[in-house]
């Protein structure tokens, strides 16, 4: 049976609508999401892409039980177990891990790509109505469907101004002026801007910048790399990469759940004496971990991202599976 | 070629549909009887504005098919060919979805015996985010109140719960930025005479469908509803015959106006700056069929595009591949992340290539697509 089924993408914190095509129950495509407000059915390759790669998912070939009680031993034995909380959970998800976590009183990790909280978050009509944009990162190559908000600002006589390292980027194309400078040298250059300028940034160069960034008096947008670490962001603080290095240098079993921590930081993960990873995708983190248990993956469950810009959006699972949920292996290792 | 009115003998679809309901008879006519495997039209999912492709194989579905989406600007051609080539399907098709069935059988990728062609005439979509802004703007109603839109007589119309009807001028939005997409308001195929028929509202009398049969196979579908019991036909009189091809030749001369204002505006290396290289217009292009064997996905291009942001080597082998082809559908600008108007810039060199050698793309009646006929590749 052919069917057409809206969900989110998952690739990013814009939070995007994209449609999947499935053909007997097999996801075959992906579909323009042309009704979602956020995107209007444009999606940039990674997004089409992370449905396209669904078909990759770890088989659910294991011995779960035998698994779980693996897991189980692992954790009771050590007083030393980390949890790593990640944007892709869904709120749902990071709630039921954090308690989790807090009921067996292990340390509890959450990386937010360095780019800190902020509490008041300029919308993507902010954007689109700012009179100057200050560009930290190449957005439009990487968050397209927030580049493109910067794109309509641009065509409403903004000025925009960009911090890239890269030597070309589209970012810089559309640019009035472009500085590969410190993030904080360029911060301070555009310290005189009037009140409905918007700083867009996805990466910084330190935390002092942060602390720049939240002095600036101007609307922020922090747009993180995974769908829901602002939505995490509200239920559990978030380390720096500094913080969690000190974090795994004190762990000996570390639980991460469907996230690939291995290609985010640089460290010796061979230190941790087991690697569990909860994951519907194979992953270097996965590679690497003495045990892996398939989950489901979002297009297999209900459950809401809380996109960049602060929106909570629900999605549907597409798909039937038999493979357990984050929820049901939680129960199981509680058991 | 002959014209009919034609008018669903069943309620609720006559109810349904969005003149006479005729086409919908007819997609019954041909599930019920076995003739095809199933039919695909569009069905709204969350609301009116978020009209989707969607396949039935039980006539009963269809009463959630029937009626006009004027802010669904969906693409059929490509689902056709690439889940659908091993199956017998009827399908309803807007000009531009039948132009690209048109180029994709020229090319082989989909077999003009299993498909069944019903046309829609069409003035033009509305893309669904915009289209909720601009009723948001410009009338009383909440477009959350919308049950159903229209285009007629040059306006745009919403439908509300209680019956009552509020209208705009579609130039009046248009001037504002809102109105059909910008491919509509350049396309001039406003009747999808390359379908078995085509259905439309204009010479219509209320409560049924005007139809132009187009070919034998049109001939069938009609005369076999009648015979099955579910629709009934008349002549139309020669007023409203002359009527429909006075507003076709209007709505054709007014998006060959279109069409003369914006072609020399786009300014190609500007637009292309911001292309991020995504591939979404070619993913999403009906006439783009090779996809994955796609001589852009060779690595060469590849690494090419990554590495510099100047994609004027993929626009360049897409546009020497297809823009011949180009059936102004619009799909390109609908998906594209950067809001760079593909259409316009493809759209202009099929005119162009239109021009010189006579072919319209998904509409001239040549055997090989232009790429297999090498005397017409020179411009
Ligand atoms: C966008 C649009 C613009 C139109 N503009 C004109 C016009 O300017 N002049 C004119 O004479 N007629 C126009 N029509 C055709 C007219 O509105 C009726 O669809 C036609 O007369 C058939 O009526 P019916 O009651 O027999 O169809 P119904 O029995 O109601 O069946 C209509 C069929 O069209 C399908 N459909 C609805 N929306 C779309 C869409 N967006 N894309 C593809 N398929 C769709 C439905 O799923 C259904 O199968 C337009 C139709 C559309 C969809
Ligand atoms: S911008 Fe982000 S959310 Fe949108 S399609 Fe791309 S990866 Fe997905
Ligand atoms: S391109 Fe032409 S046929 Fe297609 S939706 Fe627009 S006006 Fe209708
Ligand atoms: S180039 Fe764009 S407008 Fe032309 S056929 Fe392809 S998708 Fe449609
Ligand atoms: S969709 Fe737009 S940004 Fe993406 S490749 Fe095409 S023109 Fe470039």
């Amino acid at each position: 049976m052919f069917e057409i089924k809206h969900t989110l993408c998952p690739s990013c914190s814009v939070g995007c609508g994209i449609n999947v095509i499935l053909d007997n129950d097999e996801v075959v495509g992906t579909f323009p999401y042309k009704r979602h407000p956020v995107n209007e059915g444009k999606n940039c390759l990674n997004g089409r892409n992370s449905v396209e790669r669904f078909n990759d998912k770890i088989g659910s070939d294991i011995d779960l039980d035998k698994a779980i009680m693996e897991i189980s031993k692992e954790i009771n034995d050590s007083d030393k177990v980390t949890v790593l909380l990640s944007g892709n959970n869904s709120l749902e998800e990071a709630s039921a891990i954090k308690s989790f976590s807090d009921e067996n009183n292990f340390n509890i990790a959450f990386y937010a790509d360095d780019l800190g909280n902020f509490e008041d978050v300029a919308s993507y009509n902010d954007v689109e109505n700012a009179s100057n944009v200050l560009i930290i990162g190449d957005i439009l190559c990487e968050n397209p469907l927030v580049g493109r908000r910067i794109v309509h600002a641009k065509q409403n006589n903004a000025k925009i101004f960009s911090n890239i390292k890269a030597e070309k980027s589209v970012t810089a194309n559309i640019s009035d002026e472009v500085s590969s400078s410190s993030v904080g040298e360029f911060l301070d250059k555009y310290s005189n801007l009037d009140d409905s300028s918007v700083i867009v940034f996805n990466t910084v160069d330190s935390a002092e910048d942060l602390d720049k960034i939240r002095n600036s008096g101007l609307k922020v947008l922090p747009v993180y790399s995974k769908p829901n670490t602002k939505g995490v962001l509200s239920i559990v603080e978030d380390n720096s990469k500094d913080e969690l290095i000190e974090v795994l240098n004190d762990t000996d079993v570390l639980l991460v759940v469907n996230d690939n921590i291995v290609d985010e930081i640089d460290f010796d993960f061979k230190s941790i004496s087991k690697i569990i990873s909860l994951s519907a995708f194979e992953n270097d983190t996965t590679k690497i971990s003495d045990i892996v248990i398939p989950i489901k993956s979002w297009l297999e469950y209900d459950g809401s991202f809380v996109n960049a810009m602060g929106d909570t959006q629900n999605f549907s699972g597409v798909l039937e599976s038999d493979v357990s949920s984050v929820f049901e292996i939680f129960e199981k290792i509680n058991n | 070629m002959s014209y009919i009115l034609a008018k669903s003998k069943n309620e609720d679809i006559l109810k349904a549909g969005e003149c006479g309901g005729a086409v919908t008879s007819i997609f019954k006519y041909l599930l019920d009887e076995g003739i095809v495997d199933g039919v695909l039209a569009l069905s709204p999912h969350d609301d009116v504005y978020d009209g989707i492709p969607t396949f039935v194989t039980n006539s009963e579905d269809l009463i959630n098919t029937a009626g006009s989406y004027h802010c669904a600007p969906t693409m059929i051609g490509d689902l056709i060919q690439k889940y659908f080539a091993d199956k017998k399907v009827a399908v309803a098709v807007k000009p531009c979805d039948i132009r690209s069935i048109d180029e994709l059988i020229k090319r082989h990728k989909i077999n003009p015996d299993n498909i069944y062609t019903v046309g829609l005439n069409c003035g033009g979509t509305v893309s669904p985010v915009s289209g909720r802004k601009m009723i948001d703007l410009f009338y009383e109603a909440s477009p959350d109140d919308v049950i159903s839109e229209e285009i007629d007589k040059g306006q745009f119309i919403i439908e509300l719960a209680d019956g009552s009807e509020e209208a705009v001028k579609i130039h009046d939005l248009e001037k504002e930025g809102y109105g059909r997409r910008n491919n509509c308001q350049r396309c001039d195929v406003k009747i999808p005479r390359k379908a078995n028929i085509a259905c439309g509202n204009w010479g219509a009398e209320d409560g049924w469908t005007f139809i132009e049969i187009n070919d034998d196979k049109g001939q069938k579908l009609i005369d076999g509803a009648k015979k099955a019991g579910i629709l009934e036909t008349k002549s139309p009189n020669e007023a409203a015959i002359e009527g429909r091809a006075k507003v076709e030749k209007i709505m054709i001369k007014m998006s060959k106006k279109n069409q003369e204002a914006t072609y020399p505006l786009v300014n190609e290396v500007e637009e292309w700056n911001r292309c991020i290289g995504c591939y979404a217009c070619r993913d999403v292009c009906p006439i783009c069929w090779c996809y994955k064997n796609c001589e852009l996905s060779k690595s060469y291009f590849k690494d090419d595009i990554i590495a510099s942001p100047m994609p004027i080597a993929f626009q360049g082998v897409r546009l020497s591949h297809m823009s011949f082809s180009c059936v102004d559908c619009g799909q390109c600008d609908d998906v594209c992340p950067m809001d760079i108007p593909v259409s316009l810039v493809f759209d202009k060199l099929q005119k162009k290539y239109q021009n010189r050698t006579g072919y319209l793309a998904g509409v001239s009646d040549d055997i090989k697509p232009p790429l297999y006929s090498p005397d017409k590749v020179e411009l």
